[in-house]
């Protein structure tokens, strides 16, 4: 299938993915944050979603497991749909999730065996205490932590704290996993284990990814399919090199790291550096 | 123009009011569901050491505090009148009914309430409240549910604590400091205060625990983002609750009287 034909596809909700959005506008008051945005989440791929700040990216992934639900639009998992049906209902459908967010979001009364075993705890009888042990030091093991069960979040680096989050997310060894901006305020080094981390799960579990980043190199990285979100729609969508030789300017600024006029007028507008010098002439250190 | 601000906040206070009745709602059947379940019962345990065991010394200390002013302000009044030995009735009997199960229930707003709406505010704004629901787990029933539950159970006991520390601080300062006659001071309490008296503190305090407990754990939840947020949020838990904690004593007073009215001189029928 052609690229083109694909987007075409893609904006029409025809495809037979194992996460569906059909037509999905979310809106916050009178912003309009998803203007109309369809999206078949293919099974077993690792889709990322960029784009600009503030362009809508977490309000997307929050659909796709409705912890935010559409002003108007239809949200399929494996063709059930489940935007319009209980809180009690949901909560069996996201058992097949893993929810990565941005900031891990660990809980902090928790050690990380707790944390880990939350899921289980939660949803399984757990009889076998040896067991659980074996299986959050597994878990732990995979995100290249173990030893780490008796610590507090408080006590863990940010991309600790990401990698513990993971191992929690895939306790329950969940068909699709989202992640929220995972390598945001992680170095070069520690963004790439992340990267090499969620490879390894898709490699080892087939588990179906969606990713929201603006980190560039960590889309490429990992990427089956790209998908660009701007100003609440989708403007691009295709594989790393379709995304790179994109035509539409947005997408090359973006991907490019590049500002372009609009923003250039808005600095200009501010006026020059200079006539900011706004502190008075003896506020010296 | 001012119509349509004034329509806006009308409508705008309530949808808060119909969103904070079915948080309400869902929080009351999520704490009588988590009764049935024994797996919750570690939640709220802990729940119960937080709200309850720790707060008995600032409970109790409120308690006695008032008790003595209370002998301290009425004594010249009633011994005016060469009433003071009948200032243990008007002491216990204040103690017992009002300012005990009141005052206890304002420094539980303070104490637990402002604490319950921190933490569920942070949890909040760094999303492990997203995350709980993320997981397939319902953050009420969860987070929510036990902390009414502990608030329902224990204010009625923080209340018998700070009734009796009322009565000792009561009884130390007209004894003691002011000379009364002990016998008569107890003789006298005992004929003026009943066990209805008592019995409604108490059961105040059921209402009043889980004012605060469902206002704060509301708060915490739709609490905005940002570390001005979770303050304003603790700010407005404190206020709502101390509100709804006088508005409910004098609902619960007037429905305790026609109660009391009606059926409580049957007693002696019987």
């Amino acid at each position: 299938m052609k690229q083109g034909d694909k987007e075409n596809n893609v904006q029409a909700g025809n495809g037979d993915g194992i996460i569906v959005l059909k037509n999905i506008t979310k809106k916050f008051g009178a912003k309009v944050v998803l203007d109309n945005v369809s999206l078949a989440v293919e099974k077993g791929k690792t889709t990322v979603v960029i784009g600009p700040s503030g362009c809508g990216k977490t309000v997307l992934i929050k659909h796709l497991i409705v912890l935010l639900r559409p002003s108007s639009g239809e949200v399929y998992f494996k063709d059930q749909r489940i935007d319009d049906i209980s809180e009690r209902q949901l909560n069996e459908i996201r058992t097949h999730y893993g929810f990565l967010f941005q900031g891990g979001a660990l809980f902090d009364s928790l050690s990380v065996t707790e944390n880990i075993i939350f899921p289980l705890r939660q949803h399984c009888e757990i009889t076998d205490w040896k067991k659980v042990e074996e299986l959050v030091k597994s878990k732990l093991a995979m995100v290249g932590l173990d030893g780490y069960q008796n610590y507090y979040p408080a006590n863990l680096s940010g991309g600790q704290r990401k990698r513990v989050a993971l191992a929690r997310a895939i306790a329950l060894n969940p068909e699709v996993i989202l992640y929220d901006e995972p390598t945001t305020g992680l170095d070069p080094i520690r963004s790439d284990v992340i990267n090499e981390l969620i490879l390894k799960l898709q490699r080892e579990l087939n588990i179906t990814s969606v990713i929201v980043t603006h980190d560039m190199t960590s889309a490429y990285k990992v990427a089956d399919r790209i998908i660009m979100l701007h100003k609440g729609k989708i403007i691009a969508d295709g594989d790393a090199d379709h995304i790179r030789n994109h035509p539409h300017s947005v997408v090359q600024h973006f991907i490019n790291g590049k500002v372009d006029d609009d923003d250039l007028a808005v600095l200009r507008m501010r006026g020059t550096v200079s006539q900011a010098q706004f502190l008075p002439r003896d506020f010296e250190h | 123009m001012i119509i349509g601000t004034v329509g806006a906040k009308t409508i705008g206070g309530v949808s808060n009011m119909g969103r904070f009745a079915r948080f309400a709602w869902q929080s009351m059947v999520a704490s009588f569901r988590n009764c049935l379940s024994p797996c919750t019962y570690p939640l709220i345990w802990t729940q119960m050491n937080i709200i309850g065991v720790r707060s008995v010394p600032v409970v109790m200390i409120t308690g006695a505090f008032v008790g003595m002013t209370l002998a301290v302000q009425a004594y010249d009044q009633l011994a005016g009148m060469g009433l003071e030995e009948h200032l243990g009735v008007l002491i216990n009997i204040s103690v017992v009914k009002e300012l005990g199960p009141v005052l206890a229930a304002v420094m539980l707003a303070g104490r637990i309430g402002g604490a319950l709406t921190a933490e569920l505010g942070t949890m909040n704004v760094t999303e492990q409240i997203d995350a709980i629901r993320s997981m397939g787990t319902d953050p009420i029933r969860y987070l929510a549910a036990p902390r009414v539950l502990a608030c329902l159970l224990l204010t009625p006991f923080l209340i018998i604590y700070a009734d009796l520390m009322g009565i000792i601080g009561g009884y130390f300062v007209s004894v003691v400091q002011l000379g009364i006659n002990s016998r008569a001071y107890w003789s006298f309490s005992a004929s003026g205060v009943e066990l209805w008296d008592v019995a409604i503190g108490i059961i105040k305090g059921l209402f009043f625990g889980v004012a605060i407990a469902v206002i704060s754990c509301y708060k915490g939840f739709t609490c905005k983002e940002g570390a001005h947020g979770v303050g304003q949020a603790c700010t407005e838990a404190f206020v709502a609750s101390f509100i709804s904690i006088l508005a409910l004593d004098f609902a619960l007073a007037v429905i305790f009287k026609s109660i009391y009215n009606t059926f409580w001189s049957l007693k002696s029928l019987i």
